[in-house]
């Protein structure tokens, strides 16, 4: 209690996000710009940092950077200035081989699903297990164990056409999370979606951060933000423009 | 290890999906492999064969030196101790102008009836000059006939160096334009590989993308395409192996004259098993090569 009480208040004193503050943070970002056209910032001087097993919510209109800072994370793309540490390895360093190892820590979400059509739901699911060379026996029974957690396990022999919406996002939320991954990144997860499904895959996704994982989810649907009350960065053009702990939590 | 086991089972399922998904070009590229190994591998066999013949008739290679007329025996003896001493002779056997008699009788059919009417022993005595192994080709006969040719009492030599140059020709031709032949299509073959492989690769874009995402290394995504060109050029060796067996076997008898002219009658031969073995391998490597050099060309997901 009183170690949590020194944090908090040191945090105060130095800059946020300045490398080698906050040991513990799943992703700090300390003065990142990316501009994908010389002139113009996608994302201009955004720093922040992002605690292990916390849950935030990434807001703002349509071309803020939200897409971009989540590509960053998961080195899809890579910054033009600054620096980015996720999980303690500083991304603009990682060689070849360390990127797929980085990715096998970090579970991604698209507003797609991004799912194999010809293959089973269990095929799907069980691709990011091929990539580590998990055995058989345990990866049918890890895409078994995550797809009952996703209430999916009837449907591990269909085709992920013959699912709706919904399921076909609990599929890609099964294979982002069958690797037990320590960071789970959501780009618009339900922007394809019902708004009753829409709550489902959030709950979904926020049990996640229950169990330890970090969890960033960029959305717009502000109604989905207001309702569960978790920490909000929003980006407008490129810039963090608020970053909002929700009121009585004190991290 | 169990790790392994499973990645392996992953690369081969991945491969073989890969093949069965595009049928038409898998089956394109097979045939394409194969038709340019039955091309070169035929080339390699015409080849084999004739060097075959030079190496067997080679150890058989005779200078003959004709002795002139009337030479006494002493002098005949005379001729083929000196004969013995120039360099590159191996051996040396005198047959006198009786033995030649006596071997023409004997030894050629009609020889016996054309000899009927004759009084006097037409042949000449000749000393049968063997060549050092060393010698044994069309330069070291003409060294040795060079050095012949100057001793007294010697009318004529006769040897198979015009024979033998001509064919080391013949040899050298058929090399040469089976390795052009081979050159081209060995390209040619690698292209069409290299873009079966593309095919494949662009046909599996949504597949990769994915793969990538979940953390998969650009050596685990090329392992399938590679075996996938492996499986595809040893499917291509084996097929023209088959083809080279059923055309070595149904097709020569038909090409007789043509063989007899190239071979001199001898009994072709099929490949070695080991030359066989290298003929599929050589299929397996223009698979792995080509799509080698299409993931080369293009792995960026
Ligand atoms: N690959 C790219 N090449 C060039 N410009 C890009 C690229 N990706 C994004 N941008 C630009 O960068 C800016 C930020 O885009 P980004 O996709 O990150 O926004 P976003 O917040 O995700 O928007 P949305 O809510 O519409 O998804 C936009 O101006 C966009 O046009
Ligand atoms: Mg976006």
């Amino acid at each position: 209690m009183k170690r949590a009480a020194v944090r908090a208040s040191s945090r105060k004193l130095a800059p946020r996000a300045s490398p080698g503050s906050g040991g513990d943070a799943a992703i700090r970002a300390y003065h990142v710009s990316k501009s994908y056209t010389a002139g113009s910032f996608a994302l201009h001087d955004v720093s922040l940092e992002v605690g292990r097993g916390e849950f935030v919510f990434l807001t703002g209109p349509s071309g803020a950077g939200k897409t971009t800072l989540l590509k960053l994370l998961f080195a899809a793309e890579q910054q033009s200035e600054g620096q980015i540490v996720v999980l303690g390895r500083n991304i603009a360093r990682l060689g070849e081989r360390a990127v797929p190892e980085l990715r096998r820590r970090v579970g991604v979400v698209f507003q797609d699903f991004k799912l194999l059509p010809r293959r089973t739901v269990e095929e799907n699911v069980g691709m990011a297990l091929d990539v580590v060379g998990t055995p058989r026996r345990e990866a049918r029974a890890k895409v078994f164990a995550v797809l009952k957690q996703l209430g999916l396990q009837h449907r591990r022999h269909h085709h992920p056409l013959a699912l709706s919406g919904g399921e076909q996002q609990r599929v890609a939320i099964a294979r982002a999370l069958v690797n037990e991954p320590q960071i789970l990144l959501a780009d618009e997860p339900t922007g394809n979606l019902d708004p009753e499904l829409t709550v489902e895959i959030m709950d979904l996704i926020a049990s996640a951060a229950t169990r330890g994982t970090t969890v960033l989810v960029a959305t717009h649907e502000l109604g989905l933000v207001s309702r569960y009350g978790k920490r909000t960065l929003r980006l407008e053009a490129g810039r963090v423009v608020e970053d909002s702990r929700p009121r009585g939590v004190v991290r | 290890m169990k790790r392994v086991a499973a990645r392996v089972v992953y690369f081969g399922r991945t491969a073989l999906r890969g093949l069965v998904a595009s049928p038409v070009t898998s089956v394109v590229a097979v045939a394409t492999i194969g038709t340019s190994l039955v091309l070169v591998g035929a080339f390699a066999l015409l080849l084999f064969n004739m060097e075959g013949l030079l190496e067997r008739f080679g150890g058989n290679l005779h200078v003959t030196a004709y002795l002139e007329v009337g030479l006494a025996q002493e002098r005949q003896r005379e001729l083929a101790a000196t004969a013995r001493t120039v360099e590159g002779v191996a051996e040396v056997r005198l047959v006198t102008e009786a033995e030649a008699l006596e071997r023409f009788r004997t030894g050629v059919a009609r020889g016996a009836a054309f000899l009927e009417g004759l009084d006097e022993n037409p042949l000449p005595a000749s000393l049968e000059i063997t060549l050092v192994p060393e010698r044994q080709s069309a330069e070291g006969m003409r060294i040795a006939t060079a050095s012949l040719q100057g001793l007294a009492g010697v009318d004529d030599l006769a040897s198979g160096q015009d024979w033998v140059e001509g064919y080391l020709r013949a040899v050298a031709l058929v090399r040469g334009l089976g390795l052009g032949i081979g050159v081209i299509l060995v390209l040619a073959t690698l292209l069409i590989v290299a873009n079966t492989i593309r095919l494949a690769v662009v046909a599996r874009s949504d597949e990769l993308e994915i793969l990538a995402l979940v953390g998969a290394s650009r050596g685990f995504v090329s392992v399938p395409f590679l075996l996938e060109g492996l499986l595809q050029g040893l499917a291509g060796g084996l097929l023209a192996l088959l083809l080279l067996f059923g055309l070595f076997h149904l097709v020569l008898p038909g090409l007789a004259f043509g063989l007899e002219l190239l071979l001199g009658g001898a009994v072709p031969a099929f490949f070695s098993t080991g030359q066989a073995l290298a003929l599929v391998i050589g299929g397996a490597l223009l698979g792995v090569i080509g799509s080698g050099a299409a993931l080369l060309g293009g792995l960026r997901a």
